[in-house]
């Protein structure tokens, strides 16, 4: 009896059941080729990854809140080819002012965003398009045209993407602060669990007195701060900025959560869950081109079917347990 | 059993005349105006024939708009349309270099957008359940990664024999574009279709209440499949007009097609929420577009600006409407 | 200090074109259990959350312990000590069952929330109102009965001095209708007072010491429960004698129409049988949640029974989705007028003809002429009170957006209507008038089944009446045979039978 409740704990929970999948992925791939799980790989998976995984976080709140933000890569590309114009012509150097000034104007982004979806009651999903559009224009406009700020140009900044802490690489001390922090944040404030309750009932929530709209208003201000804290990072890691990067990655970071168990109706949706959805993601991507037959070109229609069949099965899965439960009902 | 308190009902409708100037075509049709004079201040190139001749390009994807209407009256989205537009554009690019027949070309590039609509329209029709922006944004990957797959390595192809797509992107007396016409005969039959059919009907009922739709007898599904289904196909036309400029595909071909559909749309009116717009707004909002992009081009404005005229005119035109409705109920409120 | 522990005087509250509230008053006692009664749309459920502080009264006072209070929100409400419990379970269903009772009032030290805290003290709320749930459970994975258990609780945890219960046993069973009984009654030997509304007579007599009632948004009066009698406080609520109400006229009774057998969908109802025949109302009733709608729902399609089968004229028939139903002749008017049978923001006539209009319609085009002159005429048969046929449903009241749902399912030949709960919300006058329209279907041939949990309607309008309860079939009487004491026997869950009833 203790032993089948324990089973169905951990086949219940989604974190377990994505948990299992993210090692045994990690597992396969590792016996196909040994030099795939080492540590230093790994810091690297989790480096080149960090963008995406930082975002996931900001993601995750405005889902749970029953939004959408695609707007987050321009915002990324508005703050990151800011710090690296200011860089390349020498307004500012070293490397907390430009990760301050990132966040900053990612913060104001955001900001901007959660007003017109939570004054103007615009749709996120138009909003965020329209401001998909201006941020990178924006950036556009900043980079004087279409202008690079390179590695050359970006002196000291870049070393943070290099440089070590306590023998881990910096950029991964980011992503495992910024995990640590929204796993208290999330679970442990009341902030937090507001963000849940709108997301799970919006009326509930009104009438229970939290402030629907402004719990809106920041869970985009949050997405905006985290993009700019990702502009910044994009830019120390790939050691360069220009207008266009990360064009279409809110897709990845979308796909993250989605895999993580993060519902788009809202309200449902962990830290973990995004940890894991954001990790899996980025073991297919690096683990891929290790697989006979495969090859990168297969990247995107498996990544593709992989999201399909997620959702998919969410959805049977909640029928069938739908279906348990009405036969247990008596009459 | 009639009326045994006499009461007599009207229902003779008012004249639609007064309706039309105050409605947001009306806005948009001054809008037009508003930006072809603008253009024509701003370039010495803008007068009609160097707009029939820069048109082509932009009028594809004017097409995507007619059918994304339909989608977004119903309430939903579909963000795979550019990807299909990648998918349908690259294997009619191999087969056309293979040799095959324009003809077949034309009809390997429909049936291609009509199968990846259809397999949109039946993930969504038999699980119900799942929200279209997740289905689509799945697909919209696995389509464009097929035509990466096919596309290889190279990420590119191109045309080896241009014969037939120069054939479609020719023009009627040197002048006319040969889409121009095909843009507003669709756009005619959409607004039709949708304005004036049982069809059309049906789905603004189903955006603006699919419960009470359920209820009275609609085939909910069945319409939302034929309609995804038939995005699918106009993605196909699309992607054949796409080839006809760039003579070949690439693994970008495409790319944003979706958003662009859909700012079209919002833009001329058509809420992404469900229920209201028509194809008459969504038509000028497209060609108000179209013109800016041609005007603000010819004087090599980058076309990062444009688009950033398009964001700040899509939020504009949804949030100004509501901000203005929120105050007209602040001040009814006040007054009872 | 007052007398009373909570009192509002002269409480106006507008919505944008009504008057919601108008001048009502209210006097709480000091650990009374106050009945609040009226009909739907009285305005009770308005009138709590004015005292809740979601809405803010145009005009008037509210006296707490003697002293002007003026809520700006819910949050100044609960912090005064006053808890509402909602008729629709205002919950989180993805969060915790803890997490639910503590929302807003979460234990928090140093900035953290304390959850094995909050778990512990959780629990202990729980066993003090003998709920058999874990306080880690799902809120979503509860049933409604034991959501508004978490409600109570949620209540109890504010340390709230007045709880306002909005119909909380509408939903329950006899069982868990005693439990609550028996929670109220704990409540009230610890000095809370509470605020009870019910359309449930048995709920009243069994708790309250004095009733209040409204009516059509306006104070009628306040009594004490054992000095008036039933028939006076109906004369309250409804503002005239019963009898006038239903004028059912005399039918000859046809054959056999529609006839349900052994229907059965798990979860939802087991094993239900019934007919209807030509000109005869059958009365469906039973408790909310007894599976009466659901049963309907399948009939014409909307959801799909496991086992059972239809037949119409006495032929079985298949139907798989409600335009099936309709092609047949059979129609339903479902329950939620604004979610279900009308499209709020469209006109009426657009409303009227949504399900004939494939059949006005030329070669796929809506022939709008012809629709104008077919959704006036349906519209003015049945007397809604309407200027023109463009006007949105939403500026309809309750009792005339109804006539329109009954008009949109006689803009084609129809054999059988079934009509859910189809004075819902709707004031006296209007009822009277669907009555009579129901009266006429009968008279022109409709076999017609009605859904109602109004006991006076089902005993008023029916012929025979079917009782439901928890699923199951659970007596038919005629006419004569009904009586109200009869009709809530068989309704009400019996320990004792439904073990034998099973087996059967």
């Amino acid at each position: 009896m203790e032993k089948k409740s324990l089973m169905k704990r951990i086949t219940g929970s989604r974190e377990a059941l994505l948990a299992a999948i993210l090692i045994l992925m990690i597992v396969v791939v590792t016996i196909i080729n040994p030099a795939f799980f080492t540590p230093k790989s790994f810091s690297n998976l989790i480096k080149n990854n960090a963008v995406t995984m930082v975002m996931a976080l900001g993601m995750l709140c405005v889902m749970l809140v029953g939004g959408i933000d695609i707007s987050i890569t321009s915002t990324l590309a508005f703050s990151g080819m800011w710090i690296g114009m200011l860089i390349k012509y020498e307004y500012i150097s070293g490397t907390i002012l430009p990760f301050l000034l990132a966040i900053l104007i990612g913060t104001c982004c955001g900001f901007i965003v959660g007003l017109v979806i939570s004054r103007a009651d615009v749709p996120p999903i138009i909003a965020t398009m329209g401001f998909m559009y201006i941020y990178r224009a924006m950036a556009y406009l900043i980079s004087n045209g279409g202008e690079w700020a390179s590695a050359a140009a970006l002196g000291t900044f870049k070393d943070f993407a290099t440089s070590r802490f306590l023998g881990l690489n910096c950029v991964v001390w980011v992503v495992i602060i910024c995990y640590v922090i929204f796993f208290f944040f999330m679970r442990w404030t009341r902030l937090g669990r507001k963000i849940y309750a709108v997301g799970s009932n919006p009326e509930a929530a009104e009438v229970s007195g939290i402030n629907v709209r402004n719990i809106k208003l920041m869970v985009y201000t949050i997405m905006g701060c985290l993009a700019g804290l990702a502009g910044a990072l994009q830019v120390a890691v790939y050691a360069s900025a220009m207008p266009n990067m990360q064009k279409g990655g809110e897709m990845d970071v979308i796909a993250a959560c989605v895999i993580g168990g993060v519902s788009m109706s809202g309200g449902r949706g962990t830290v973990v869950g995004a940890l894991l959805g954001a990790l899996i993601l980025a073991t297919i991507a690096k683990a891929l081109p290790l697989i006979p037959f495969f090859d990168q070109l297969w990247l995107n229609t498996i990544k593709g079917v992989i999201i399909l069949v997620v959702v998919v099965m969410n959805v049977i899965l909640q029928r069938t347990a739908d279906a348990n439960a009405l036969k247990r009902r008596e009459m | 059993m009639a009326g045994k308190s006499g009461r007599s009902i009207n229902n003779v409708p008012e004249s639609p005349i007064k309706h039309m100037i105050f409605s947001w075509e009306g806005i948009l049709v001054l809008l037009f105006a508003a930006v072809n004079i603008f253009c024509a201040w701003f370039s010495e190139f803008y007068n009609v024939s160097s707009v029939l001749r820069q048109m082509p390009v932009y009028l594809a994807e004017v097409f995507l708009m007619l059918t994304m209407a339909f989608i977004l009256v119903m309430g939903e989205i579909d963000i795979s349309v550019g990807s299909i537009v990648c998918l349908a554009a690259t294997i009619s690019c191999i087969v056309c270099n293979a040799g095959a027949p324009f003809v077949i070309v034309v009809l390997v590039a429909l049936l291609v957008g009509t199968v990846c609509g259809a397999v949109n329209g039946l993930i969504l029709t038999r699980v119900p359940e799942l929200p279209p922006m997740i289905v689509t944004l799945a697909t919209q990957i696995i389509f464009r990664g097929i035509a990466e797959i096919i596309l290889g390595s190279g990420g590119s192809v191109s045309l080896s024999n241009t014969a037939g797509f120069k054939a479609i992107a020719g023009k009627v007396g040197g002048q006319v574009p040969y889409i121009l016409f095909l843009v507003l005969i669709l756009g005619v039959i959409a607004a039709v279709i949708l304005g004036k059919s049982t069809f059309g009907r049906k789905v603004y009922a189903i955006g603006t209440n699919r419960v009470t739709a359920h209820y009275s007898g609609i085939h909910v599904q069945k319409i939302r499949f034929i309609i995804y289904t038939v995005m699918g196909t106009i993605s196909g036309l699309c992607a054949l007009f796409i080839v006809s400029s760039s003579y070949g595909a690439n693994t970008t071909t495409g790319e944003g097609f979706e958003m662009d559909a859909i700012a079209m749309a919002v833009f001329g009116g058509i809420s992404s929420t469900g229920g209201k717009g028509n194809i008459a707004g969504g038509l000028i909002a497209a060609f108000i577009i179209v013109c800016l992009r041609i005007g603000l081009g010819q004087r090599n404005v980058h076309s990062q600006v444009i688009l950033l005229i398009i964001g700040v005119l899509l939020v504009a035109a949804v949030a100004l409407p509501n901000i203005i409705g929120q105050i007209q109920k602040a001040a009814k409120v006040k007054k009872s | 200090m007052s007398e009373y522990v909570l009192e509002l005087k002269g409480i106006t509250k507008i919505f944008p074109g009504v008057k919601a509230l108008n001048n009502v008053q209210f006097q709480l006692k000091p650990g009374e259990v106050h009945a609040l009664m009226g009909e739907n749309g009285a305005g009770k459920s308005t009138f709590i959350k004015v005292i809740t502080g979601v809405h803010k009264a145009e005009e008037g006072e509210m006296d707490l312990y003697g002293e002007k209070v003026d809520f700006k929100g819910p949050r100044d409400a609960q912090a005064a000590g006053i808890a509402a419990v909602y008729q629709h379970a205002t919950s989180y269903p993805h969060l915790t069952v803890a997490e639910n009772i503590f929302m807003g009032h979460e234990i928090v030290k140093h900035g953290m929330i304390q959850w094995n805290e909050m778990n512990k003290q959780a629990k202990e709320l729980l066993q003090q109102l003998n709920s058999d749930f874990e306080a880690t459970a799902e809120m979503g994975t509860l049933s409604v009965a034991q959501q508004q258990m978490v409600e109570i609780a949620k209540a109890l945890s504010t340390n709230a001095k007045i709880i306002i219960l909005d119909e909380p046993t509408a939903s329950l069973t006899k069982r868990e209708s005693e439990e609550l009984y028996r929670i109220v009654d704990q409540l009230r030997e610890k000095g809370v007072s509470i605020i009870f509304i019910s359309h449930r007579f048995e709920d009243m007599y069994r708790l309250a010491t004095r009733v209040t009632v409204f009516r059509d948004s306006q104070y009628i009066g306040t009594y004490d429960v054992d000095k008036i009698t039933n028939a006076d406080l109906i004369k309250a609520m409804v503002g005239r004698e019963i009898s006038d109400l239903y004028p059912k006229p005399k039918v000859k009774i046809g054959k056999e129409v529609l006839k349900v057998e052994n229907f059965s969908r798990a979860g939802y109802y087991k094993n239900v049988s019934f007919s209807v025949r030509a000109g005869e109302i059958v009365g469906l009733t039973g408790l909310v949640g007894a599976g009466r709608t659901e049963v309907v729902e399948s009939v014409c399609g909307v959801t799909h029974a496991d086992e059972g089968k239809v037949y119409l004229d006495g032929k079985e028939v298949h139907i798989n989705k409600p335009s099936d139903a309709m092609d047949l002749g059979i129609i339903l008017l479902p329950e939620d007028r604004q979610k279900e049978g009308l499209i709020m923001s469209w006109g009426l006539g657009r409303n009227v003809t949504l399900p004939t209009m494939d059949k006005l319609a030329k070669n796929g085009f809506n022939d709008e002429p012809k629709e104008r002159e077919v959704s006036r005429d349906l519209l003015e048969s049945v007397d809604t009170k309407a200027v023109d046929i463009f006007q949105p449903a939403s500026s309809l009241s309750g009792g005339n957006q109804q006539k329109v749902v009954v008009a949109k399912a006689l803009g084609q030949e129809m054999k059988v209507v079934i009509m859910d709960e189809p004075t819902k919300g709707v004031d006296v006058g209007a009822k009277a008038e669907i009555y009579a329209i129901m009266g006429e279907l009968a008279q022109k041939g409709y076999a017609i089944v009605l859904i109602s949990s109004e006991m006076p309607e089902i005993l008023g309008m029916s012929d025979r009446i079917v009782v439901m309860c928890n699923g199951r079939k659970t007596g038919e009487l005629s006419r004569e045979e009904a009586t109200q004491e009869v009709i809530l026997e068989l309704s009400m869950e019996k320990s004792t039978k439904s073990g034998k009833g099973d087996k059967q």
